[in-house]
Parts: C-alpha cells; sequence; structure tokens
C-alpha cells in the first residue's frame, strides 16, 4: 500500500499544479507542458514514499508488503499510469471532435442538430490546419508551399498505424 | 489453493507474495491482446470497443481465479520478491492489468479514430505521396468526419436521431456539460 499511496498522493500534486496551472496561464505547447508537469512532480514522490509508514505498521498482513524496489517501483509505475489515463481524458477534451460535437449538441438543447447544421459551427480549414501544424511541429510531415509530405518518421508511424488497421480490420477510420 | 513454500512459517499470514501480482496482469494483457487480435480478425463487429471491454472483463476474471489457485512464487520466483500480502498484490495485480487496459485502449482509439493518423497515411497512400490541406481535404471531408462520430455516438447512447437531427440523450448531456467545464477551467478554446 506505501507504493500506491504514495504514487496516488504525487499524481494529487500533478493534477493540482498542472490544472491550476492551465487554468491561470494559457498554455499554448499543451503536450510539453503535460509532459514537463509530470516531470516536475515526480521528485515528490520520494519524500511521500518515505512519508508514509510501513505497511507492517497499519495495514493487516494480507495488505501489507515490505517496503523494497519492487513496493517502491510499483507506486512510480501507478503515478506513470495515472497519467497515461489523465492524458486520454485530457486530449479527449482537448481535440475530440465526437466532445465538441456533443457541446454543440447541448447548446440547442431540445432542437437538435442536422448533419448540415453541424458542419457550419465547424471551421474544417481551422481543424485541419491546427492538426496540419501540430504534425509539422512534432516532426511528422514537413511543409513546402502548402504542400505536406511525411518525414522518415511520419512514414514509420504510417506505415504502423496501416498495418494495425489491416490486422485489425479497422478500415480507414480518422 | 496454493500448498505451503518450503522454509515459511504457515501459521503466519500469508506473506509470501510479491512480483506475482505483477507478472500475472502482465500475462494477462498479453492474452487480451491476443484474443482482442484473433476476435477482431475472425468476426465482423459492429460494437468494436464494447467487444474489447467484455474480452478484457473476461480476461481479468480469469486473472483473478488465476492469482488465487497457483502458487505464491508461481513455482519460479525468488523467495525474497514474494513477501506481501495476497489482498494488496491482487489489488495491485488488477489495477495494472486495468491501466494496461486504458494505455492500450489510448493507442486503439489513435489508430482506430484519429484524424492525425488519417492525414498521414491519406498523404503517405497519394500518388506523389505529398498533398495540399485541399487534397487532404477532398479525400477526408469534414462531413464524413461528423458522420463517423455522430455514428458512434449513436451506438453508444450519446445522441439519438430524432426528425433528422441530432439531439444528446441524458448521458451525452452529462458528458457534454462535464467537458465543456473541463474546456472552460484549462482554457482548452473550443477544441474539435
Amino acid at each position: 500500500m506505501q507504493g500506491l499511496l504514495a504514487g496516488l498522493l504525487t499524481f494529487t500534486v500533478y493534477f493540482a499544479t498542472q490544472a491550476a496551472a492551465f487554468h491561470w496561464i494559457k498554455v499554448t505547447r499543451r503536450a510539453v507542458a503535460l509532459v514537463g508537469f509530470w516531470l516536475l512532480c515526480l521528485p515528490t514522490y520520494f519524500p511521500l514514499f518515505r512519508w508514509i509508514p510501513e505497511d507492517a505498521v497499519i495495514w493487516p498482513p494480507p495488505l501489507a508488503a515490505p517496503s523494497d524496489a519492487v513496493t517502491f517501483l510499483n507506486g512510480i509505475l501507478l503515478y506513470f499510469f495515472l497519467f497515461m489515463g489523465y492524458a486520454q481524458f485530457f486530449y479527449m477534451a482537448e481535440s475530440s471532435v465526437g466532445v465538441r460535437t456533443m457541446i454543440e449538441l447541448n447548446a440547442e438543447y431540445g432542437n437538435g442538430l442536422t448533419l448540415n447544421d453541424l458542419t457550419r459551427y465547424y471551421r474544417y480549414d481551422w481543424m485541419l490546419a491546427r492538426r496540419l501544424k501540430r504534425l509539422a511541429h512534432a516532426g511528422y510531415l514537413v511543409e513546402d508551399e502548402g504542400w505536406y509530405r511525411t518525414t522518415p518518421r511520419g512514414r514509420i508511424v504510417a506505415a504502423i498505424f496501416s498495418w494495425c488497421k489491416r490486422l485489425l480490420r479497422l478500415g480507414p477510420g480518422g | 489453493m496454493a500448498g505451503p513454500v518450503p522454509g515459511v512459517d504457515p501459521r503466519q499470514p500469508d506473506n509470501r507474495l510479491m512480483l506475482k501480482g505483477l507478472i500475472l496482469s502482465f500475462l494477462g494483457f498479453a492474452i487480451f491482446l491476443i484474443a482482442h487480435v484473433a476476435i477482431f480478425r475472425l468476426m465482423t463487429l459492429e460494437r468494436r470497443f464494447r467487444t474489447m471491454v467484455r474480452i478484457m472483463m473476461v480476461v481479468g476474471c480469469a486473472l483473478l481465479i488465476a492469482h488465487r489457485i497457483t502458487a505464491p512464487d508461481l513455482g519460479f520466483l525468488p523467495h525474497e520478491y514474494t513477501k506481501a500480502g495476497w489482498a494488496i498484490d491482487l489489488l495491485n495485480s488488477l489495477l495494472v492489468y486495468g491501466f494496461l487496459f486504458i494505455g492500450y485502449s489510448m493507442f486503439y482509439f489513435l489508430v482506430d479514430r484519429g484524424f492525425s493518423g488519417r492525414i498521414i497515411i491519406e498523404i503517405e497512400s497519394s500518388p506523389e505521396r505529398r498533398l495540399q490541406a485541399s487534397g487532404i481535404a477532398a479525400r477526408y471531408s469534414l462531413e464524413m468526419v461528423l458522420q463517423r462520430r455522430l455514428t458512434e455516438m449513436l451506438e453508444i447512447g450519446r445522441v439519438i436521431l430524432r426528425d433528422g437531427r441530432y439531439c444528446n440523450t441524458a448521458k451525452g448531456r452529462s458528458a457534454a456539460t462535464m467537458f465543456a467545464f473541463v474546456k472552460r477551467f484549462l482554457q482548452l478554446g473550443e477544441g474539435g
């Protein structure tokens, strides 16, 4: 429990710090900020792990684990997994077209919207430009006078994604 | 149930586990992946993610049973790494298994639904292996993007179609309200 609790508390510190920062500061490089805060809060795990009493002192035997390296690393693993789960939620809120659609539908409570109505709410050029800019910034694409081509990194990702889509018979997707 | 381990006092509480749970969770996840790929290849599925969740639950139950019936050292673990209580080991095992599934789901959605992934694939598969924004839009239009999302949301009960108009269900309204709050609080903009 010592490792799990320390991992959970460290994630709580991370979550509060990240949420406060994003609330008070207009963050532009969000991915860098998310990972940066995660790394910044990682050192708090060490004092928290030391501060939490050993399991044998407070927990019954079935819930007690020795304070060894495995327990210590297990807490860090939990901190990492919680971050991964949160990142998934964060990007769903930030970029998901489905979420944005539900928010647009909420604004039209009761009346609903047709597919044509919804297309008017979206600025597709903006949506596309935003993604192209991100992909170029992350090194997956290069832009040359309005033409986009994949970098070696982009080609690897395209090959992996295409292979996974074929393997799982997912269709073109997107 | 597991028998006593030589050299360990059986009168003491079960304090002989530790790595077992971690090993079983990774093993369980590997079994989930194999079953997931096999089912997706062999069957045409309407609700893919629901199927994934069901496979995860079945393997999770098997993991729980395996944890209780196997030896604390799994027959090969060194004794010094088998000293945690069974309940914490099981809890940890299920947590790790659950998070591995969540992590994999993130990858799965990126592959299946990722707009950016689709853009890279469209560029890579174009005859000249280069496209302008207008070329991408021609291959994957906004109507196609929205239609796919709306169909998925209809399937999972987030929206309903009434007289040709899409409306949020109660579930959809709650999700929209929650995400709208998160977007406002974290200054994420309108997004999408």
